[in-house]
């Protein structure tokens, strides 16, 4: 019953706050950082072959006499090779896969191929490590477009002849390229390179397949090094639009840090479909690399028995401050602040501070100010890292209550409501609050942009389960 | 699918699994209005077609839960990289066509409804259409969704309303469990529509998606077909109770023809307000559908083709996306601002969805069974042949109305 599944939570607006970066709303000069390399230079842009049109075309030999159709291409990742070459054709002889080396090859057509000998040993299809069959795994398949940032779905692959090889070149996204593959057959070989992605651009996925004879599997791991320039933002909207196999191995490629960044930029809805989805362990180690108030609001959003796995395989340490967290409400104080936090005693020289804040360097986004506390751990002021520094520059050791202001230190406790927050952020006029608890001892620090995030309903973004 | 730490139980429902939401949100107004109509016209002679149905029905969202959970990947992307090019636009373009046809059907059913409480037509559906349009484009649409969503709970009175009208139990177990057809035109008719609105080709899509969404690892696949199962056969339960409960008030009395004739089976239940009560509940189902259908649509061709696709871009980064979107509720509101009666049209349009239908389950049963695909998960022999039949067989009832339709225009038959 076309009954309107929409009970679906799926289909309600989230609330976007959370550094959405749309991808309508990227700046349009990444967009045009693509680069066309190879396909840039005249001679291969003329000769390139539309993988799309070749397909399914006779492959003779040299007498000119019809061996088979074509049936797939194989391709080696890896290498360190940007272009990756092709080493051999899958060839359908009547009702039979068989397998020829590139080095027969003579010359690939844009509507045949010509095998280089008239006598040929037709072998069964073996895949080796580190192949993949073009036709069958990256076409129409998924692949993230470094340089403009974005996840795209092959519609043609080109091939050319680089540095005495034939070569994949380029991917193909536009839509002419899809109505040229419907059409009738004579449209197909003719390349129709509008929107072609140069493959110096692209990262490919190895798909966990199994192989033609479906015995072993290949996984392939070939990291395009432009990943690790991405912004965390830039990789959560890659993670967003990638499907799960592809995010693993997305994932896997991306350092600890690096992915805990970009996890902390997802859309909330996204990154517990990625929690879920990855086996425990791992979701521990990413979780417990996040910032705590982040990975605090990830937790509350998995169901009880998740939480609880996750929260078992983690360190101790990361376990012990996020159960805390997680022990206020969400729209409390406690529940939206973090425990990251950089303290003083009252004794410390600057120079010290300034140490301390290094060892930080890792938390950066969530470091504002250093709260101060006397002898018995109670707060007694919270200085700016901006004074810390420039203190740095005329009195590097002084000690850190010198730059105490004489008002009272503002404070909220951890059952303050965001509202409350709110109020004392303004009467502050400070970019982040300390929270303490009924001693006086600091717990946490509420940053601005958080309060901001428990308070403003926001346009939300449809989210709608993805059909592709 | 996140789980929310507030909102109602039926939420926390839906949360639980997109299979169970199909039944949970009662029927959209298609279905009841053609399970309605099969009540009214052929009283329980349905009744074991439906059981044919619920079997093809359970089988393939069980299929479908399964390819989700084992490949992580929606419907449409299988489709668009296990298939060629053209079967996959092919699917696609039947699948928009559907959805269509169900946008046709949700403003039908909220034209229906305001019939109901007398407001003309032409006043209710444009106002609709620009409601729906810009709640879900400018984004307040979650809290109109879950009033629509309390709405739907109207229609779990069916079940209660097919005690209380004291059905004549023996000849409702003998139409369920005797194999028989009536073998007249429009009983045909009737039986593709039923098939087109049970097994709407969206909703396949809509599972896949949401349990992908779900990220349920294929460790724990079981309970994600035990959601599945249960989910559509909860679904075919209140279809067949819309049908006796219509049977044993308003049956034999003829085709359908009016939302308050249709009401009627709600007497038993609630006297008086079986009216405002039924209007209500179809209200709910229609407007719901009637956001979340266009969106699907568009979200599907938008991505097929690979262009922009976000509910918050502008019409000039994302024309596609959101012209389709657009396109799609004017069409709808349009076809139904025609004069005509809205019961037909609204049980027409069931029928094209049941010429479709079979095209998706074909493409369904052929995943499932590739090895290739879900290795050991694909399906076994029992499931090859239990799912082969079924869906071979409603493919069949489609394929000969076809043919005879197509006859019927050439004078032959």
């Amino acid at each position: 019953m076309p009954s309107p599944p929409p009970s679906s939570p799926p289909a309600r607006p989230r609330l976007s706050l959370n550094r959405r970066r749309d991808e309508a709303e990227r700046p349009a000069h990444q967009r045009r950082r693509r680069t066309r390399r190879i396909l840039a230079s005249e001679g291969v842009f003329d000769s390139i072959v539309s993988l799309a049109g070749v397909l399914g075309r006779p492959v003779t030999n040299q007498t000119g006499q019809e061996i088979g159709r074509l049936d797939d291409v194989v391709a080696r990742w890896s290498d360190g090779q940007t272009y990756p070459p092709v080493t051999g054709l899958v060839i359908r002889v009547g009702r039979r896969l068989a397998y020829v080396p590139a080095t027969t090859i003579d010359r690939i057509g844009r509507a045949e191929v010509l095998l280089r000998s008239a006598r040929l040993d037709l072998t069964d299809v073996v895949r080796r490590p580190g192949e993949v069959l073009l036709a069958k795994d990256v076409l129409d398949h998924q692949l993230v477009d470094v340089d403009g940032v974005q996840v795209i779905r092959a519609a043609d692959l080109y091939l050319a002849e680089v540095l005495g090889r034939i070569r994949l070149v380029g991917a193909d996204v536009s839509t002419a390229t899809l109505l040229r593959r419907l059409g009738p057959r004579r449209w197909r070989p003719l390349p129709t390179p509008e929107r072609v992605i140069d493959w110096a651009a692209i990262q490919p996925f190895g798909e966990e397949t199994d192989s033609i004879d479906g015995s072993t599997q290949v996984r392939l791991k070939t990291t395009h090094e432009g990943l690790h320039r991405l912004r965390p933002g830039e990789l959560a909207d890659l993670l967003e639009d990638l499907r799960r196999d592809e995010r693993r191995e997305l994932l896997a490629a991306l350092s600890p840090d690096e992915a805990a960044d970009a996890l902390e930029e997802m859309q909330p809805d996204d990154l517990e479909q990625l929690l879920r989805e990855s086996d425990p362990d791992q979701a521990a180690a990413l979780l417990s690399a996040m910032e705590p108030d982040e990975a605090v609001d990830a937790l509350r959003d998995l169901p009880e028995p998740d939480r609880i796995e996750i929260l078992q395989r983690m360190p101790a340490k990361s376990a012990v401050a996020l159960r805390e967290l997680l022990g206020y409400p969400e729209d409390e104080a406690g529940g939206i602040m973090t425990t990251t936090l950089v303290t003083a005693t009252t004794d410390d020289t600057v120079t010290r501070v300034v140490d301390r804040l290094a060892e930080s360097r890792a938390h950066d986004v969530d470091l504002d100010a250093v709260a101060v506390v006397n002898r018995e751990g109670c707060l007694v002021g919270d200085v700016t890292v901006l004074s810390v520094l420039l203190a740095l520059r005329t009195a590097p050791d002084t000690r850190i209550s010198s730059l105490l202001e004489d008002e009272d230190v503002v404070t909220v406790r951890p059952h303050a409501s965001a509202n409350e927050a709110a109020v004392q952020l303004i009467e502050a006029r400070r970019l982040s609050l300390v929270v303490v608890d009924d001693d006086g001892r600091p717990i946490g620090r509420i940053l601005a942009d958080d309060v901001l995030d428990a308070l403003v309903p926001g346009k939300g973004r449809f989210h709608f389960p993805k059909l592709f | 699918m996140r789980l929310p730490t507030r909102r109602t139980t039926l939420v926390y429902l839906a949360a639980a699994g997109p299979g169970l939401v199909a039944a949970a949100a009662g029927n959209d107004a298609g279905g009841v209005v053609t399970y309605a109509s099969a009540g009214a016209q052929f009283v329980y002679r349905t009744l074991f077609l439906m059981v044919l149905i619920t079997i093809a029905y359970v089988v393939v969202q069980e299929m479908v839960a399964r390819l989700a959970v084992y490949t992580g990947k929606g419907l449409a992307a299988l489709i668009r990289e296990e298939f060629s090019l053209r079967v996959a636009a092919f699917a696609v373009t039947a699948f928009a066509i559907a959805n269509i046809g169900l946008m046709v059907t949700e403003f039908g059913g909220i034209a229906t409804a305001f019939d109901l409480f007398g407001v003309s037509r032409y006043l209710s559906v444009p106002i609709f259409a620009v409601a729906i349009w810009s709640l879900v484009l400018f984004g307040s649409y979650s809290y109109a969704e879950r009033i629509f969503l309390l709405l739907t709970v109207v229609f779990i009175a069916y079940p209660i309303a097919a005690v209380l009208a004291h059905p004549d139990w023996s000849q409702v177990a003998a139409n369920t469990l005797w194999p028989h057809f009536v073998a007249s035109r429009s009983f045909l008719l009737l039986s593709i529509a039923l098939i087109g609105t049970t097994i709407t080709p969206y909703i396949q899509l809509y599972e896949a998606g949401a349990v992908v969404d779900k990220g349920v690892k294929s460790e724990d696949y079981r309970f994600q077909r035990v959601d599945a199962i249960v989910g559509a056969m909860m679904a075919a339960f209140v279809a067949m109770s819309i049908i006796v409960a219509t049977g044993a008030t308003i049956g034999g009395t003829g085709p359908l023809t009016s939302a308050s004739h249709a009401a009627h089976a709600l007497r038993p239940v609630a006297g008086a307000a079986a009216e405002v009560l039924f209007g209500l509940g179809l209200l709910g189902a229609s407007a719901l559908a009637a956001a979340v259908v266009p969106l699907s649509t568009s979200y599907a061709v938008a991505e097929a083709i690979g262009v922009e696709r976000s509910v918050s871009s502008s019409f000039r980064q994302a024309p596609i996306f959101l012209g389709l979107f657009t396109a799609q509720i004017l069409v709808g509101a349009a076809v139904v601002l025609v004069p005509g009666n809205l019961i037909t049209l609204i049980i027409n349009t069931q029928v094209l969805e049941g010429v479709i239908t079979p095209m998706t389950l074909i493409l369904i049963l052929v995943l499932a069974n590739r090895r290739s695909l879900l290795g050991a998960a694909a399906n076994g022999p029992w499931a090859r042949w239990v799912g082969g039949i079924s869906i071979v067989s409603v493919a069949a009832v489609a394929s000969v109305f076809v043919v005879l339709t197509v006859l019927g225009w050439f004078g032959i038959g």
